[in-house]
């Protein structure tokens, strides 16, 4: 099984080569027999890909440790559930998993489009294939391949990296990588837009639930690799601005762009050639992302790669890319000109366009700070590593300012707003966000950057309430219809508007969670048995925590565990117990270095987060010595932490929404439902109701 | 000797499978199907869209009176000069039954044709006017029949 599949991934690269010229000839020649092939070509690939990823599969069950690979990330011990993720648990395998998702969007795509769209098709099949062939040369060319065997065959594998056996980072890395490839399907359609010089706002309606699916896994995969690195590395964080952490929120910001500055150019005919460089940007970042995680450029915990060979095919790819893309654009210039410009600076294009640069510059910055230490080390020779203070120092005004920027966009008009109108809408939420400031003042609160962004977030929060309450207060009025009614209504109505309202909000809740850090308390004790720690949280209750003490276990080598301690600490809330917290240290044989399980107490007010810094006396510990049981505990009171999930909630909510079908896609595709508003009221009457 | 037999079948299977549509003679269509949008269909829709918006946006308060009524003059005519491009490209009239909005449209195309909106501002005048009520400029004679 593993042979044949080794064996299946030599054809395909010859088939996807195949797939890629005759495409690219079929829709140049116009010959619909050169075009099929290379559509089934796509197909081919897919199920060649299969194959070689059960044989991977295949070789983890069966304890097949003469593979490179499988000996590098699994050993006998490991439970099932491990060895089928092992696929996607190193540089190898992933990058195999990576194209395997990639030919598979393919496919759906392909088969999506056999009978619609077909001017698009010949190019779309074309480029799609170029991405896989370029990824399947990468597997087999650049000492990566997953099937390598070694020269003899250990008893026994090294297993899996303990902080990788986690449940969120199994699901994790998988998420991200259908948020990158499902990218490339639009990246696919705006190349052959580029090639047959279709460039109105076709490509980007055909492509609109493609680039959404991708907005959605990319989100959600972030905020699961958050969820990781809260749960799972025992810094109390969730964010550390870590090369890896930077590569996958690149595509992210740029792919946000894209989704807002469509909208101009379907509106208004607008941004062509800014849209051409967003949906090309936002593929070589998704690209690069790849690149960074998976060459070992930088260190990091995310990276383990092997050698230097991979990155300079990466960066080739990248680079032939960009100036190909480059050429097509400046080639199609003249079909690529605005029909529109804008006509007002106060005016929902203007926002856009604000927020697109906004985006850009976060983008900018983050890569900036990424790529710099690099550079740095290229030049001069010394590795400068570049922290989280400068890219909070320039990402908190671009993130405030894009944040204000979800509370102004739905409001303003499109085209010019007057000084009348703008006082009108944003009267009453900035008089709310001013309020909300001025109680928390009064109340407390005197940390500047949080009671912004929390007044920001209220002022968000009430634009977006108010245009539900007025849409759903029309709607009930003309249609006769209860509130609820009238809200589901409104909202299936024209889901794309209203799914990405609710995104919105979404993302207030996760910026309100995220000031929530400025009134982060942070203790540090050395504790015996029976010693007691009061930790005062910022909202006035005190927590008292007892060490009960330390219990050690020794692992079976069950997931390659020599041993565990773990602390017991029982605690108080204002006098009123609650449940136990523990908090453990863990060696396995993999890693000299000991890792630390966090204990977390979640509400919806605050995280109560106990790490076990340090043990007294390590050797004793493992000898079960009774009086080996002092510890260092770290104890953390985190502020609305649990908002940041529940927002990534919302956010999948809203995306959903938006991307759901509606009845007839023929329409769906281009035009949304009808206002309610407007659609019952023919215009006359209109201008009555609003006076 | 069975992993070579796998091997053979597995390579001869995915030939056969893309070398048919050549060696055959099968082709795929590389035209737009009947049932889709056209180009003048979908900057219509987009044309009636932007009609929709400025409607919304007076009755949510977002524009007042004046640009109101300038802004749905400009996107009228734009989306008659939509709608007449696309029923000359099909050679047929617009039928979309069901599209309360095309009524507009059309009722709007015949105010716009007889003259009523200024041709210099787009203010939509009262019948029977002769000057713009907004920017007092001659309305066409037509108008005032």
């Amino acid at each position: 099984m593993t042979i044949l599949g080794e064996y299946a991934l030599w054809i395909a690269l010859p088939v996807a080569i195949w797939g890629m010229a005759l495409g690219f000839t079929g829709g140049r020649t116009q010959r619909g027999d050169l075009v099929l092939s290379a559509e089934r070509s796509i197909y081919a690939v897919f199920f060649l890909l299969v194959l070689a990823s059960a044989g991977i599969v295949a070789a983890f069950l069966g304890d097949k440790f003469e593979y490179l690979y499988v000996a590098g990330y699994s050993n006998r011990e490991m439970e099932f559930f491990y060895k089928v993720t092992g696929l996607w648990a190193g540089q190898r395998g992933s990058l195999l998993f990576w194209a395997l998702i990639l030919s598979f969007f393919s496919s759906i795509c392909v088969f999506q489009n056999r009978k619609k769209h077909r001017e698009f098709m010949p190019y779309v099949a074309a480029v799609l294939q170029t991405v896989l062939a370029f990824f399947l040369i990468v597997l087999l060319f650049a000492d990566v391949n997953p099937f390598e065997r070694m020269a003899f065959t250990p008893a026994n594998g090294r297993g899996l990296n303990p902080q990788l056996q986690n449940y969120w980072m199994t699901i994790h890395p998988p998420t991200l990588y259908l948020g990158f490839t499902a990218f490339t399907i639009p990246f696919a359609f705006a190349v052959a837009a580029l090639l047959n010089g279709r460039l109105d706002a076709r490509w980007i309606q055909l492509t609109r639930r493609w680039i959404l699916v991708s907005w959605l896994f990319l989100s959600v995969g972030i905020i699961f690799g958050m969820q990781w690195a809260y749960r799972e590395l025992g810094w109390g964080g969730y964010w550390f601005w870590d090369p890896v952490e930077n590569a996958s929120l690149l595509p992210w910001l740029t792919a946000t762009a894209f989704l807002h500055s469509i909208q101009i150019q379907e509106k208004r005919g607008m941004l062509k050639v800014w849209n051409m460089s967003l949906v090309l940007l936002t593929f070589l970042l998704t690209i690069f992302a790849t690149f960074l995680t998976r060459s070992g450029l930088i260190e990091s915990v995310h990276s383990f790669a092997e050698d230097l060979k991979i990155a300079f095919i990466f960066l080739g790819f990248l680079g032939s890319v960009l100036a190909g893309c480059v050429v097509l654009i400046l080639y199609r210039l003249p079909k690529l000109r605005s029909e529109n410009r804008i006509e007002s600076f106060v005016s929902r294009e203007s926002a856009f366009l604000f927020n697109n640069l906004l985006f850009l510059g976060a983008a900018f910055a983050v890569f900036w700070g990424t790529i710099f230490p690099l550079v740095a080390e290229g030049v001069t020779g010394q590795k400068i590593s570049v922290g989280p203070p400068f890219f909070e120092k320039v990402n908190f005004p671009i993130g405030l300012a894009l944040l204000t920027l979800a509370g102004v966009g739905p409001v303003i008009a499109w085209r010019r707003a007057t000084k009348r109108n703008l006082q009108k809408n944003f009267q009453i939420p900035i008089g709310v966000g001013l309020l909300v400031a001025l109680t928390l003042w009064v109340m407390g609160a005197r940390h500047g950057l949080a009671l912004v962004t929390w007044s920001i977030c209220a002022f968000v929060v009430t634009v977006i309430a108010t245009e539900f309450w007025k849409g759903t207060r029309a709607r009930a009025r003309i249609k006769g219809e209860g509130y609820a009614v009238a809200l589901y209504h409104l909202v299936t109505r024209n889901r794309r508007r209203w799914g990405g309202y609710i995104v919105h909000v979404a993302m207030v809740m996760i910026y309100f969670g995220f000031a929530g850090a400025a009134y982060n308390v942070d203790v540090r004790k050395h504790m015996l048995p029976g010693d007691q720690l009061e930790v005062v949280s910022p909202f006035g209750h005190t927590y008292t925590l007892t060490y009960e003490g330390l219990s050690v276990s020794i692992g079976k080598g069950q997931r390659n565990l020599l041993w565990q301690a773990i602390a017991t600490v029982s605690v108080e809330k204002d006098g009123v117990r609650q449940d136990f917290l523990t908090t453990e240290k863990r060696q396995y044989v993999t890693s000299a270095q000991l890792m630390t399980e966090v204990g977390v107490a979640s509400t919806i007010q605050e995280d109560l987060y106990l790490i076990l810094a340090a043990l007294d006396d390590v050797d004793g510990v493992i000898a079960a010595d009774s009086q080996a049981q002092g510890i260092d505990l770290q104890v953390l009171v985190k502020p609305f932490v649990s908002w940041i999930w529940f927002g990534g909630l919302m956010l999948a909510l809203g995306t959903i929404i938006a991307l759901w079908p509606n009845a007839d896609p023929r329409r769906a595709a281009v035009r949304p439902e009808p206002e309610p508003e407007a659609e019952a009221t023919p215009a006359p009457a209109m201008a009555g109701a609003a006076d | 000797m069975t992993l070579l037999l796998g091997s053979a079948l597995v390579s001869a299977a995915v030939l056969l499978f893309i070398l048919q549509p050549v060696v055959k003679g099968l082709h795929a269509s590389l035209d737009r199907q009947e049932d889709e949008l056209t180009d003048t269909e979908a900057r219509k829709r987009v044309a009636l869209l932007a009609l929709r918006d400025v409607e919304y946006d007076f009755l949510a308060g977002k524009l007042d009176e004046v640009d109101y009524r300038s802004l749905k003059a400009e996107l009228t005519a734009e989306a008659l000069a939509a709608l007449e491009a696309d029923e000359e490209s099909r050679g047929t009239v617009a039928s979309d039954q069901d599209d309360d909005l095309e009524a507009e449209i059309t009722s709007m195309r015949a105010s716009l044709r007889g003259g009523l909106a200024c041709a210099g501002c787009g203010f939509e005048n009262e019948e029977g006017s002769r000057f713009c009520s907004a920017c007092g400029q001659d309305l066409p004679v037509g108008a005032v029949g």
